[in-house]
């Protein structure tokens, strides 16, 4: 409400006032101004009053009440209540920060549709007062609805029409759950002033997009814009909330991101019991002894959980709020659900502060006045005194909502009793009637909403959003923002007062290192960082401690084993062990574990780069290989390096429950490459063969399969430096990766390519170009004969008739040249020609081939350009004269010349 | 080669000539040396070449069972034979000999690559179990006949092919004609066939070969029938109700019954029979259905059984390696401290008693688990023969109770035959009938005993019919079910507990007896 808008009130029509009506009646004045103002056809004004006191009448019928006035009769009396409320009402308690955004807004920026009502509006506007009015006279003990509260102009809206629903290209608006995020992470909200009453100003969701700034009705009415776009039956809720939900106070509520985390629940079905499966064996411990400690282990559990409670309980206590004094009372505005479309299969609210979803008996909500979305408004007809259980969201049923426009879409509900069934049908016969005069609400007066993607990407007004939770903190930040690739931090915290750190969880995207997610536990100081596929050592997750970052200390690198050509899914690593797993190996290992010896500590600088580790054992397990016979696939290999030992055990065969194992003693010269193996089964070589009565090996197979197996330790040797190296090659890059962070920037962004930006913006510099030196192009075919005038600027008649005689004379004698100059041409090259033939007719004789040759080339090359010429010829006769008149008409046209022109045409 | 044959002695594969190439071509160096010393087993060896060796005639190789590989080329060998025990060869080459004809390889169903080049072979033939042949080379042959190439269409993994130097060679439709032919061939004459060619060659082709391939496919869908008929009838008999579910059992009731056929004759039966034919059959295509589904079910209860015997077999496995897998551990931990530590006379001993304790330990666990399972076994074997016993006895009451009813069938029969045949006869007595009776049914109706004794030896026969194959059925399935009970037993009752037992005693003893040696080897 500016100043303006209440100057000059003319005439309102009359009204029968009482308390609850004041301000309704101050806003229908402005109506009437508006009206006054801004139409020039007052008989429509008339017409849709006329409309209005119909409607009216109907409604009263309907609803068996009566009480409205001839609005003619009581102009002056209203004029002067009028006068005498704009004095009561001198300074409207405001929201300060609803002036600062006032201070920006100039009415004259928003369409016409936000500043003026069209006659449809006006009329839905009356029709709204009359139902306002019905309303407060039934219930007037009840708080006056919301229903047609001004926008950012200062005109007044019907609520149901701030609602444009719209569905933004960006995928996760799609579903509800998405939408909801969206609009609580996009705005700041501002609390209404005062809390316990409706606000009277509601802005345009494209205005609030704007602002990012909102009341809980703005938010609402957003969200459902979205929701009713998007499929699903959404509407906007006034009611009653209560102060934690109203001003957003969720520091006693558990983060939902850290609750997610307690849902899974496994479900381990037995297999059915089958006709011949074997009985257990007897189970001979003391069923008592069982009995007694299962009976012990319960009571220390139950204690251990009521402690537990108890503790929880006292920490709820300790921390509840302070009583509220304004408890019931305060407003707000959420959205509400029902259940039918887009597969939702039970009604429910979501809270637009923070885009969550509620149950509809949730306590925290304690009374709804209204419902609206862009079709109708309905009030609610339901005490609200045990808060929100057992309300009925039947909206057909009009003894629990009261519709307003008749056109109600929900299917009326038939009461068994017939009187009242009677009464219904003249209700529906009026109805009809109503139908047939076409009252519906209006066309949304706001403008499509629209977000560009990047508003839409940094999601959060600049950028940033910090929510507090019990025990938590979560920080959002939008992509790109950060210069190290963070969207969210969750921080949570050991104590309400958010001081002890106990774990933090990062989310990061478009990072250059894939790094996804990085998880610390501030306590025992471990970091457990998740990346996304794609980088060079296919690295999946990295838990190690923060403290010992080096190589060759605690950590596990769980890896893409898909993407590694030697199939490694993990590996654990300790300073003196390291673990490797396996998978979908084509030689069927799976585990490899190596033990290195103690680094002997040495003083001064470390030597740990220089010196690989000793290696001790190295161990390796395979699965087995069907095509090999059990006996002859090894299952588990042990190098035992520091005792110069190889022991192998074989797989179990089928029907055994031992294993073969077999144990080398590596030969003295075995490191010596020149010399053959000295090889003596009996000190060497020992085994132990399940089958007692199978083959022995001979000697050459055991020597053979200790070449092969020296060769084999020599590999896994290899392969174990190279996992250090790896590990050491992945530390240095992960280092330097987070010493210096790079973002990626998809192809697709065109905001941020750079690259593409560049050609963009060249493309656009060319064009830009290109059209300026079109504009260059066009000459100024007057300028030559101007400058012979004393002054141009000013061009007398007579001026004018010299300069456009001048103009064409000299096209004409141009024109003139040039047929002259093509007709030159044309002569000279026939004459040329002509003078060749006749040389080579002379001389034909005595020429050469090539002489003949070059003759012909030159004939069939001047013979084109005669052509040519003759065409250029011909098209500049025929164009001549039509230039010749194209000049002529732009010059009665020029600006400078035309009056003086046209005049001597008449 | 022949000018060769006339001057040099060919020679003849024996001991020596072998054991000098197994030696020369086996393992080099100290491996060598080693394996000279002890000596090498002709069944190890699985690669064998004796090229320029002139031989004649092979033989003397069946000991060499896994050979993987034989060379035998640039020798003067006129036939293929000797090969048959080697059935894990591969890789076989007989080129630059003097074989005339491919025989004898049938045997060797594994093989993958023959080369016979340079030889005299006139036809490609005898190869049809080779069906893993990759690699084929007939080059330098006396190949006339391209028809004949259409042989090589059965070998589905033939990829390439040498014809190379063949009188076919010289035929100017070779290559389309091969090409086409052979349309999974990659290479042939040692060049790469490529799509043009082919496509080229098919449209050349096109019709003779959909003919061809017509028919290929219709012997194929005739082999396919014929083996389904087989599993069937297969099926059938392991139901014991083979030939039930047709007319067979009804037409031998009248195989060896030349009185019934002559009976039949007799106006009026033949309605009669048919009558009974069809109620007969439907009595056997009851049989039929019912052995069929307690042939199911009786599949479904075995396969249950031993499917939970498996499982059980499984469980106290892994039990028993667990067992054995914990001592393992403590072994490796203990064994190198009691022998290598030398401390006090006494303390030694204890640890020495201590370890020998953990293993009977663990002998003792490990037969614990051996008699769970053996009882548990029992119990389920126990249970199974009894609800196989019941299950075959089901059977047997239901079928007999069904031939029951045609025995039946069969009286009822008997006597209207008996009173068609009286009626009749009287009829004959008294002249009243037509003279179109052939003469061998006049004869029956004789006198009345002549006819009487004819209906009864065919009613005779028929019962015995019947008998016989009621019996048939039931023999069959109490063989079944002993069989059955006796393979369980002694497979999974007494044959896997004395293997167990004498594993886990083995496994013991070897523990004993590694740390006995190596304890006493310290002192």
């Amino acid at each position: 409400m500016t100043e303006e808008d209440k100057e000059g009130s003319p005439p309102v029509p009359k009204i029968e006032v009482n308390d609850d009506q004041r301000e309704e009646i101050d806003k229908k004045s402005e109506v009437g101004s508006q009206i006054g103002n801004n139409l020039d056809d007052d008989d429509e004004v008339k017409e849709a009053e006329g409309d209005e006191d119909e409607e009216g009448e109907g409604v009263e019928k309907g609803e068996d009440e009566g009480t409205e006035g001839e609005p003619d009769e009581l102009s002056e009396e209203a004029t002067a209540l009028k006068h005498e409320l704009q004095k009561i009402i001198v300074a409207p308690p405001m929201n300060p920060k609803i002036m600062e955004d006032d201070e920006i807004v100039d009415p004259e920026k928003y369409p016409e549709s936000y500043r003026v009502n069209t006659n449809k509006e006006k009329l839905c506007l009356l029709y709204a007062a009359s139902y306002t009015r019905q309303y407060a006279q039934m219930y007037a003990k009840r708080k006056p609805l919301l229903l047609k509260p001004i926008n950012e102009c200062g005109v007044e809206k019907l609520v149901c029409t701030t609602i444009k629903p719209t569905l933004l290209p960006y995928k996760p608006l799609y579903d509800w759950k998405g939408a909801a995020e969206f609009v609580a992470d996009y705005l700041d909200f501002v609390t209404l002033d005062p809390e316990h009453e409706p606000p009277k100003r509601l802005r345009s969701p494209t205005t609030i997009l704007e602002f990012q700034r909102a009341n809980c009705f703005e938010y609402s009415t957003l969200l459902v814009s979205f929701l009713i776009a998007a499929g699903y039956d959404a509407y906007v809720v006034s009611g009653y909330a209560t102060r934690e939900i109203c001003i957003m106070d969720e520091t006693r509520e558990v983060c939902p991101l850290l609750s997610k985390k307690r849902e899974a629940s496994k479900k381990e079905e037995r297999p059915p019991m089958k006709r011949y499966q074997v009985r257990p064996p007897k189970d001979l411990q003391s069923k008592f002894e069982i009995k007694m400690k299962k009976r012990s282990d319960e009571a220390k559990e139950k204690e251990r959980r009521k402690k537990l409670e108890e503790e929880e309980e006292k920490d709820i206590e300790a921390h509840k709020p302070l009583p509220d004094p304004l408890f019931g009372t305060r407003v707000h505005s959420w959205v509400l659900i029902l259940a039918g479309k887009r597969g939702v299969e039970e009604n429910f609210f979501i809270e637009p502060f923070t885009g969550l979803p509620k149950a509809v008996d949730d306590p925290e909500y304690l009374g709804i006045e209204s419902i609206w979305n862009n079709k109708n408004f309905w009030a609610n007809m339901q005490s609200c005194e045990d808060g929100l259980k057992g309300i009925q969201y039947d909206l057909g049923d009009i003894s629990s909502w009261e519709y307003m426009f008749p056109s109600n879409e929900k299917p009326e509900l038939k009461l068994p009793d017939d009187e009242y069934a009677a009464d219904n049908l003249e209700i529906e016969e009026e109805e009809e009637k109503d139908i047939e005069k076409h009252l519906d609400i209006p066309k949304s007066w706001v403008k499509t909403i629209t977000l560009s993607l990047r508003d839409f990407q940094t999601r959060c007004p600049s950028g940033k959003k910090t929510k507090l939770y019990k025990r938590a903190k979560l920080e959002r930040f939008a992509p790109y923002l950060m210069d190290d690739g963070i969207v969210s931090r969750l921080s949570s915290f050991s104590d309400r007062e958010l001081i002890d750190l106990e774990e933090s969880k990062e989310v990061y995207e478009h990072r250059a290192d894939k790094l996804l997610t990085r998880d610390r536990n501030h306590k025992t100081n471990w970091i457990t960082e998740n990346f996304s596929p794609g980088r060079p050592k296919h690295l999946k997750k990295h838990i190690y401690k923060a403290t010992e970052s080096g190589p060759e200390s605690e950590r596990t690198m769980i890896f893409f084993h898909h993407a590694r050509v030697n199939g490694l899914e993990r590996r654990l690593e300790t300073p003196t062990e390291m673990t490797e797993h396996f998978k979908d190996r084509e030689d069927f290992l799976f585990y490899r574990h190596v033990l290195f010896a103690q680094r002997t500590k040495t003083f001064g600088p470390a030597s740990s780069g220089t010196s690989p580790r000793t290696i001790l054992r190295i161990v390796e397990h395979y699965h087995r290989n069907e095509k090999v016979p059990a006996d002859e696939d090894i299952s588990v290999l042990t190098f035992n390096c520091a005792d110069k030992k190889i022991s192998i055990t074989y797989h179990t065969c089928d029907e055994k429950i031992s294993a073969s194992t077999r144990e080398f003693t590596k030969p003295d010269n075995w490191d010596d490459k020149t010399a053959p193996l000295i090889f003596h089964e009996a000190e060497m070589h020992s085994t132990f063969q399940v089958n007692p009565h199978d083959r022995k090996k001979k000697q050459v197979e055991l020597y053979q399969l200790l070449e092969d197996l020296l060769k084999r330790e020599e590999k896994s040797k290899e392969s174990v430096r190279a996992s250090e190296k790896e590990v050491r090659d992945i530390l240095e890059v992960r280092q330097q990766e987070d010493f210096k962070v790079n973002l990626d920037v998809s192809v697709y962004d065109v905001q941020r390519n750079d690259k593409a930006k560049k050609l963009r913006e060249e493309l656009e510099r060319r064009a830009a170009e290109e059209k300026l030196r079109q504009e260059e192009m066009e000459v100024d075919y007057l300028a030559p004969f101007l400058s012979l005038l004393d002054d141009p600027n000013n061009i007398q008649y007579s001026d004018a008739l010299k300069l456009s005689e001048e103009c064409l004379r000299d096209l004409k004698h141009r024109l003139i040249d040039k047929a002259n100059l093509i007709q030159a041409r044309f002569e000279k090259e026939t004459a040329e020609l002509q003078e060749k033939q006749q040389w080579y007719q002379r001389n034909q004789v005595q020429m050469q081939k090539d002489d003949v040759n070059s003759y012909l080339a030159y004939c069939s090359e001047a013979m084109f350009k005669i052509h040519i010429l003759q065409l250029r010829l011909d098209r500049h006769k025929e164009q001549a004269p039509a230039k010749y008149m194209e000049l002529q008409r732009r010059l009665t046209n020029d600006a400078r010349l035309r009056d003086h022109l046209k005049g001597s045409a008449l | 080669m022949s000018r060769l044959y006339d001057t040099i002695e060919p020679s003849v594969i024996d001991d020596e000539m072998l054991q000098r190439a197994v030696v020369e071509q086996g393992p080099k160096n100290e491996a060598g040396k080693l394996a000279r010393e002890e000596g090498i087993d002709f069944a190890d060896v699985t690669s064998l070449r004796l090229d320029f060796k002139n031989i004649l005639k092979i033989g003397n190789l069946w000991s060499f069972k896994s050979l993987v590989k034989l060379q035998l080329d640039n020798n003067i060998i006129e036939r293929i034979e000797g090969l048959d025990t080697l059935v894990n060869l591969v890789w076989l080459d007989l080129s630059f000999n003097n074989i005339e004809v491919i025989e004898n390889l049938d045997n060797l169903t594994l093989l993958e690559d023959l080369t016979l080049y340079n030889n005299r072979i006139e036809r490609v033939e005898n190869m049809d179990n080779l069906t893993k042949l990759h690699v084929l080379s007939v080059g330098n042959n006396q190949l006339k006949d391209l028809e004949n190439m259409k042989y090589l269409r059965k070998f589905d993994n033939l990829r390439t092919l040498n014809l190379t130097g063949n009188p076919i060679k010289n035929d100017a439709a070779y290559e389309s004609y091969i090409a086409a032919h052979l349309p999974d061939l990659e290479y042939l004459d040692y060049r790469l066939v490529d799509q043009k060619t082919r496509e080229a060659a098919k449209e050349k082709y096109d019709i003779a070969l959909q003919e061809l391939e017509e028919g290929e496919r219709n012997a194929a869908r005739k082999k396919e029938e014929e083996i389904k008929k087989t599993e069937e009838l297969e099926l059938h008999k392991a139901a014991y109700v083979e030939h039930l579910n047709d007319s067979t059992l009804f037409d031998s009731l009248y195989a060896e019954d030349p009185e019934g056929m002559k009976l039949n004759k007799i106006p009026t039966v033949d309605e009669m029979i048919s009558n009974y034919r069809e109620e007969f059959n439907e009595i056997c295509r009851e049989i039929f259905e019912f052995g069929l589904k307690m042939h199911v079910e009786r599949q479904a209860e075995v396969k249950m059984f031993w499917e939970c015997v498996r499982e059980a077999k499984e469980t106290n496995k892994q039990l028993g390696i667990n067992k054995i897998e914990e001592f393992m551990e403590y072994r490796k931990r203990v064994l190198p401290e009691l022998l290598i530590e030398p401390g006090e006379n006494h303390e030694e001993q204890e640890a020495h008693e201590e370890y020998q304790k953990t293993i009977d330990k663990l002998w003792d666990a490990l037969m614990i688990y051996e008699m769970q399972l053996v009882d548990q076994l029992e119990d389920v074997i126990k249970e199974f023969e009894r609800a196989m016993s019941d299950m075959v006895a089901n059977f047997k009451e239901n079928v007999s109770a069904l031939f029951s009813r045609m025995r039946e069938l069969e009286n009822q029969h008997n006597e209207k035959l008996l009173e068609i045949g009286q009626m009749t006869l009287e009829k004959i007595v008294k002249g009243e009938v037509d003279d179109d009776i052939p003469d061998e049914i006049r004869d029956l109706f004789v006198d009345k005993d002549t006819l009487n004794s004819a209906v009864t030896s065919s009613h005779d026969v028929h019962l015995m019919k019947i008998d016989n194959r009621e019996d048939d059925c039931t023999t069959k399935v109490n063989t079944w079910l002993t069989n059955l009970t006796r393979t369980i037993h002694e497979q999974e009752e007494i044959e896997r507990n004395r293997q167990r037992v004498t594993e886990i005693s083995h496994l013991i003893d070897h523990l004993k007896d590694d740390f006995e040696n190596n304890y006493s080897a310290e002192f």
